[in-house]
């Protein structure tokens, strides 16, 4: 028989136990920041013509800059000492264009990025020394991050899955209606899509900036599916649910896909001009319904396949052709590590930092100086905005204890600290199904390990050999689909 | 003094002439002191308002620092603004009364009818919120006036002080004089009175100024001063309402003014509520949001939760506890670091002088530490000044003297659920320093000594000390008013110990029974049971006996099988006690006998013989019962959980059996075979059936185990003598673990999308194995599967635990405040104390005092059948 002690020890050495948070970090240099600057392309000047377009993104080593201005190498060690910040320069390619005319392009340090320990970026990976020659415990594991000499790490949190339509009963005045719900996700913005069945069997629909919920057919014809045969057979051809499909039809109280959008548009921006609520209206259903499938009118149709599989998942449930989802299953979960998180600062941090940029060159516009990059950026702003979530834990969207203290009472307690999961629910609220260890945890949380008292089963910790994959890009999936033979939606 | 009597409290709504009327001073300059540090006259601390600096007078009232309670002082607004605690009632009132005559928005006769209902249910003491609500609700749908026919536009109220009507924003000014417009006799409608309340007073003319007093400002270390944050808003308030009258009367154009205006509301609003919704808190320079008048009384840490319902005490000590039993149950061990810390007032008469004296002079433990003289003045007694203190003591001086053994003390551990949570202790002052209680005290305060930590109250009055002493003690609380039976007994080891004493006929030689009974005062014998050799030898159940006082009781034991016919007397088991005359004849004391909660033998001497006797005996009992167990020794250790080789192959057989029964019900539910039970759909009689069954084979396992244990298994002795444990326990250390469930249920979550528990079954399995059922003992370990079903189980129960103590906490909260004034009266009544509202005619409606009562009922008669009997025999 296999000596299984062998693997345990292999399995058993720290740099593996605290895999996920360097891996997930790692992505995040990699792909992460570049991302950000993509989602924006460039910083739109308030003058015409007048633009900068942002390029590659890359950081430097570690460094500490002294009071007299030099830039020393720093090892963690000396972070921790000295109650500095373990962080690299940002450095950013960019190119100011001014009234259409292209000036040199530019590379600027927009700001200071904390860097995780032992991550691919740090100092004691990069030169490969012995690290006790630089003053550090050659069995640390790290996976955190030092600023202002404390050391934090960032914990994993527990969500739900995004993009996935999941299925619920909710009580509403007295009666059992069947609900499908859909956490639409994309760069960091998130909207919930809710199609219920109400009464007499017609269908609503909520999503973000829509005061009240709207009919389903309505939103359908919106999206151009106009003819009232297409949009019953986009949701289904099993008979009984057309029936229900037909129920919706005749109620209906637009025809066309203009009068849809007019009637979005009256509710949107209500008491507006004409031109205005159309505007309004298309913007809503581009940017606010459904994100992650595209936030430009052609990926429409899509969203009308998407929204009439959401239908047909309410009439199932409520045909009981189909179970409400668990919650609690672990494939309805996913887990936002250090690297998603320091992507989402990362975002309203450079936004924060565009939107100064955009302030200084205008002014320096205006006084009739040249446009340089290296002159508008303060890169205090964006090394502020990361800083600071990171030093008091309170993250975007008022979420706290992100950042920690890591626990360092023992060895052990580090690992536990760095491995541990925490859901978002509140901990006021019993939620006992939540708190449940769920069969699904099983390889992938430890079924002992979890506080008692009013966090007991909302902190969670990854079971010894669980690993967190980082995700592929989704590019090559659909890239692969279609290689496959798979037609896509709009061509059909 | 004259006594007063508060009759009642009436609020109202201040108006801008009460304001004036009340006030001090008028404020104009947001400066404080000035370069010398003396205060400003008409400034934010003019001394009109009271002083806080030592040394001044106030100019009001002439009092000092800490005489003088301050006095109010009032800004003169530059406009009105609104009040943001009235914000939403304004609105309603806009839209409920006419724009242009300001009539309420209804014809006379139907005001009078509303005002007419609210008045009957005021005099019923009734709620007329509802009334009030439709009043607006009515009013606010109409859309001409009704008196001058002017027609209405909806005010639209936006959070937190705009009045929008339509497009056109309402000045605070213009909101101010329609309020003025609606006349006192509309007011009644509303819920208002007009005396107390006029519509316009919510918006504020005048800002009345708190007293110094009750924003002092505050000295640091580096000699600056540095102020409230109700100061700093004022000064804000101010020096705003300044520039408005400054831009105003030079003629500023409207739009500086409208901006100074709205900066103005702002700033009251933030003063009055700084967690306003919609606009940003106003803070500190350091960027903490300012604490301004809400938030001072809001909250937890507010003024009402945290200040006025929340006390805190002198005289008082926490630390952690641990057990003595070698103290009274009446006792507490007081470390004596702080009986040195703790004192109790001694009062110098001429009498006790010398004593006082004495006191004094010590300068070891229980000696003085301060002396108050007859005007007050509080002087520490110091080894300096020790003697000329001594010589200048004389009657009437209060000594405060350090606490010491024989003082009575009061002790309490949190959460203080029943009145047993407080009683009052007699101090043992003790070395090291931890307050040492009984065992046999821990389940009234349910403490253990795993860190518990408790708090102790002297009692100062010598009227507290006797009410302590004679309605708090101990003794005074050994029975429960939950069950009328002990909540005070012996507890774990002092069971197993009594148990172990007097089952069967254990002999022992003199030496042994005087070891044993060495901490007891006994003086004398009872003659030996039996001669042996010229050996005299004692039973244990004549030990026992020698601190029973005389009582005569029958009962049957915790460990009493329940025979279908009790063979009493000759009980196979020893399991049915009688004592006679007190002497145990028959039967094994344990649990049932003196146990906590259940002790029989307490509850029938603390009948017969008084509350002291109960105290005595079971002092005596824990001493006995503890020299007892350790007579024989008891130890417990995993070896005792072995059962033979046969055993674990019967238990198999039984559990294998029962998996195979498990499989045909399955079976017979799959093939439509089963029959459900009524009221029961087919899959939940599957599942009682399932559960039954191996809730069953589970027992069967634990029988056979505790049947090759055997009686002197150290497990099973605690478990059948009720010390510690059930056969419950043993059996799944031992046997079997058995069916682990999630809320009542076999375990039934988990892959829901193939329908089964966990990817190592088949989908659709229902079978014991699959659904949380754990065949193995805690000795033999658990698979991997069903340690992890085990930990779901577990899960709930740690979930349950922390959940609940959060809402019973809630509960119980709730329920003070509602009983809080019932009080049963003499004539056996239940009242509520202020209305005298009559509750329960008879207290519980059977006026039966629980405590007294025969654990509930309140006449136990077989009892007095008996007792009435055995008197005549």
């Amino acid at each position: 028989m296999l000596d299984r002690r062998v693997l345990a020890k292999a399995y058993f050495t720290h740099e593996r136990l605290v895999k996920h948070q360097i891996d997930s970090f790692n992505r995040f240099l990699d792909e992460g920041l570049q991302k950000v600057i993509d989602e924006q392309k460039k910083i739109e000047l308030d003058i015409p013509d007048t633009y900068v377009k942002l390029g590659k993104i890359w950081i430097g080593k570690p460094i500490v800059k002294e009071a007299d201005g030099s830039k020393i190498e720093l090892y963690p060690a000396i972070a921790r000492l000295r109650n500095l910040t373990y962080a690299a320069p940002i450095y950013l390619e960019c190119q100011v264009v001014d009234e259409g005319r292209e000036l040199e392009s530019e590379v600027v340090e927009i700001g200071m990025l904390p860097i995780m320990v032992k991550s691919k970026a740090c100092n004691l990976v990069l030169n490969d020394v012995d690290p006790v020659s630089v003053g550090e415990d050659p069995l640390d594991p790290g996976g955190y991050f030092i600023i202002n000499g404390s050391e934090r790490a960032l914990m994993t949190l527990e969500d739900l899955a995004p993009n996935k339509i999941l299925l619920e009963k909710e009580e509403r005045y007295g009666e059992e209606i069947e609900v499908a719900k859909c956490f639409s996700q994309r760069a960091g913005y998130r909207a919930l899509v809710v199609v219920e069945r109400g009464k007499s069997n017609i269908l609503e629909v909520t999503f973000p900036q829509l005061p009240k919920p709207i009919s389903f057919v309505t939103l359908m014809k919106a999206l151009g599916v106009e003819t009232d045969q297409e949009i019953v057979e986009m949701v289904s051809t099993n008979p009984e649910i057309m029936k229900f499909m037909l129920e919706n039809i005749e109620v209906s109280e637009v025809e066309t896909q203009e009068e849809a959008i007019d009637y979005i548009g009256r509710r949107v921006a209500p008491g507006q001009s004409k031109e205005y609520r159309i505007q309004r209206a298309n913007q809503v259903l581009d940017q606010y319904f459904l994100p992650h499938l595209g936030i430009d009118p052609e990926s429409r149709r899509a969203k009308a396949f998407y929204l009439a599989r959401m239908a047909e998942a309410v009439f199932e449930l409520a045909l009981g052709m189909r179970m409400v989802d668990d919650k609690d299953h672990y494939a309805n979960k996913r887990l936002k590590l250090a690297g998603d998180l320091m992507e989402e600062i990362f975002r309203v941090a450079f936004l924060r930092l565009t939107k100064d940029v955009k302030y200084q060159l205008e002014r320096a516009k205006v006084r009739g100086r040249s446009l340089k990059m290296s002159t508008a950026v303060r890169s205090d702003v964006l090394t502020d905005r990361i800083m600071h979530p990171m030093a008091t834990g309170n993250w975007v969207g008022g979420r706290t204890g992100v950042s920690q203290l890591i626990d360092r009472h023992n060895y052990i307690s580090i690992l536990s600290h760095l491995r541990r999961v925490i859901s978002p629910l509140s901990r006021s609220q019993p939620h006992f199904e939540a708190r449940d260890l769920h069969p699904t945890q099983w390889g992938r949380i430890c079924p002992s390990e979890t506080p008692e008292g009013p966090n007991c089963g909302l902190v969670k910790n990854l079971a010894q050999y669980a690993e967190v994959s980082v995700g592929t890009s989704e590019e090559e999936v659909i890239q692969t689909i279609f290689s496959l033979g798979v037609i896509p939606i709009r061509e059909g | 003094m004259i006594p007063k009597r508060i009759g009642g409290i009436k609020f109202e709504v201040l108006s801008p002439q009460e304001i004036r009327r009340m006030s001090a001073a008028k404020i104009i300059t947001p400066e404080t002191y000035d370069d010398d540090g003396y205060p400003i006259e008409s400034g934010l601390m003019d001394p009109k308002l009271g002083v806080i600096d030592p040394g001044l007078r106030c100019k009001t009232c002439g009092g000092k620092a800490g005489e003088c309670p301050g006095h109010f002082g009032h800004i003169e607004l530059a406009a009105p603004v609104i009040h943001v605690g009235y914000a939403k009632l304004i609105a309603k009132l806009l839209n409920a009364t006419c724009k242009e005559c300001g009539r309420i928005l209804l014809k006379n006769e139907k005001r009078d009818e509303y005002i007419e209902k609210i008045e009957n249910k005021k005099r019923l003491n009734q709620d007329y919120e509802d009334i009030i609500k439709e009043v607006f609700r009515v009013t606010k749908s109409v859309k001409v006036c009704p008196h001058c026919g002017a027609e209405q536009i909806e005010i639209k109220f936006e959070k937190p002080t705009s009045y929008y009507e339509g497009e056109h924003k309402l000045t605070p000014k213009d909101v101010r004089e329609r309020l003025e417009k609606i006349p006192d006799e509309d007011l009644p409608a509303f819920g208002m009175d007009p005396k107390a309340v006029r519509p316009e007073w919510m918006v504020l003319t005048v800002l009345p100024v708190p007293p110094v007093t009750v924003r002092p400002s505050i000295i640091l270390e580096t000699g600056q001063r540095s102020e409230d944050d109700l100061t700093h808003k004022l000064v804000d308030i101010i020096r705003i309402n300044q520039r408005f009258l400054d831009n105003k009367e030079g003629g500023a154009p409207q739009l500086i003014l409208e901006d100074l205006w709205e900066l103005l509301q702002y700033h009251v609003t933030t003063y009055l509520d700084n967690e306003v919704s919609g606009i940003p808190p106003a803070r500190h320079r350091s960027g903490r949001p300012l604490k301004t008048l809400a938030q001072r009384l809001k909250g937890k840490e507010g003024r009402f939760r945290g200040s006025l319902s929340g006390k805190r005490v002198n005289f008082s000590a926490r630390t952690v506890i641990s057990p003595d039993p070698n103290i009274s149950i009446n006792e507490v061990g007081v470390p004596k670091i702080v009986a040195e810390e703790l004192t109790v007032p001694f009062h110098v008469t001429e009498k006790n002088i010398e004593e006082a004296r004495e006191l004094v002079l010590r300068t070891e433990h229980p000696k003085a530490n301060y002396i108050i003289r007859q005007d007050g003045r509080r002087i520490k007694v110091l080894d300096t000044n020790r003697e000329e203190l001594a010589e200048k003591l004389e009657p009437g001086m209060i000594i405060e003297r350090q606490l010491m053994d024989g003082d009575i003390v009061l002790f309490n551990r949190q959460p203080s659920l029943h009145r047993m949570s407080i009683m009052a202790h007699y101090v043992r002052v003790l070395p090291y320093k931890t307050f040492r209680l009984n065992p046999a005290v821990c389940p009234p305060y349910n403490a253990d000594f795993d860190g518990d930590e408790m708090n102790l109250h002297v009692p100062q009055s010598l009227e507290a000390q006797a009410e302590a002493k004679i309605l708090m003690s101990v003794q005074e609380h050994i029975l429960s008013p939950r069950f009328g039976g002990p909540i005070i007994g012996g507890i774990h080891d002092h069971i197993s110990g009594l148990y172990l004493l007097t089952r069967g006929e254990k002999l022992f030689t003199r030496k042994e029974v005087m070891s044993i009974i060495k901490p007891l005062n006994v003086s004398e014998l009872p003659k030996p049971k039996y001669v042996k050799d010229g050996v005299e030898y004692w039973t244990g159940k004549q030990i026992f006996s020698m601190i029973l006082p005389k009582i005569t009781i029958e009962f049957k034991a915790e460990i009493c099988q329940g025979c279908d016919e009790c063979k009493k007397e000759n009980c196979e088991f020893d399991a049915y006690v009688i004592i006679k005359d007190g002497e145990l004849v028959k039967g094994t004391i344990d649990e049932k006998a003196v146990g906590a909660f259940k002790g029989i033998v307490i509850d029938e001497i603390i009948r017969k013989y008084g509350k002291d006797r109960a105290k005595k005996f079971i002092d005596d009992m824990t001493q006995l019962a503890i020299r007892a167990i350790m007579y024989t020794g008891f130890s417990f250790g995993i070896s005792d959980e072995d059962i033979p080789e046969e055993a674990v192959k019967q238990i198999h057989e039984v559990i294998a059996e029962a998996e195979k029964k498990v499989e045909k019900l399955i079976e017979a539910y799959k093939k439509g075979n089963l029959e459900p039970m009524p009221g029961r759909s087919l899959e939940e009689t599957l599942e009682m059936k399932i559960m039954q069954v191996l809730g069953k084979a589970r027992d069967q396992a634990g029988k056979i185990a505790s049947r090759f244990l055997g009686m002197d298994n150290s497990a099973v002795i605690m478990a059948v003598s009720g010390a510690r444990g059930s056969m419950l326990n043993l059996t799944q250390m031992a046997a079997c673990i058995g069916q682990q469930s999630v809320r009542g249920e076999r375990i039934k979550r988990g892959y829901s999308y193939t329908n089964r528990t966990l990817p190592h079954f088949k989908p659709g399995d229902l079978g014991a194995k699959a659904r949380g059922f754990v065949k193995s003992s805690y000795k033999e370990g658990l698979s991997p599967v069903e340690y992890f079903f085990h930990a779901m189980g577990g899960r709930e129960g740690l979930v349950d635990t922390a959940v609940r103590t959060s809402q019973s906490g809630y509960l119980q909260r709730r329920l003070i405040n509602a009983l809080q004034d019932l009080k049963v009266e003499y004539d056996g009544t239940v009242k509520e104390q202020t209305s005298g509202m009559l509750v329960q005619f008879r207290y519980g409606e059977d006026g039966v005092d629980p405590t007294k009562s025969f654990r509930g009922k309140a006449v136990d008669i077989k009892r007095i059948i008996k007792e009435v009997l055995s008197e005549e025999s």
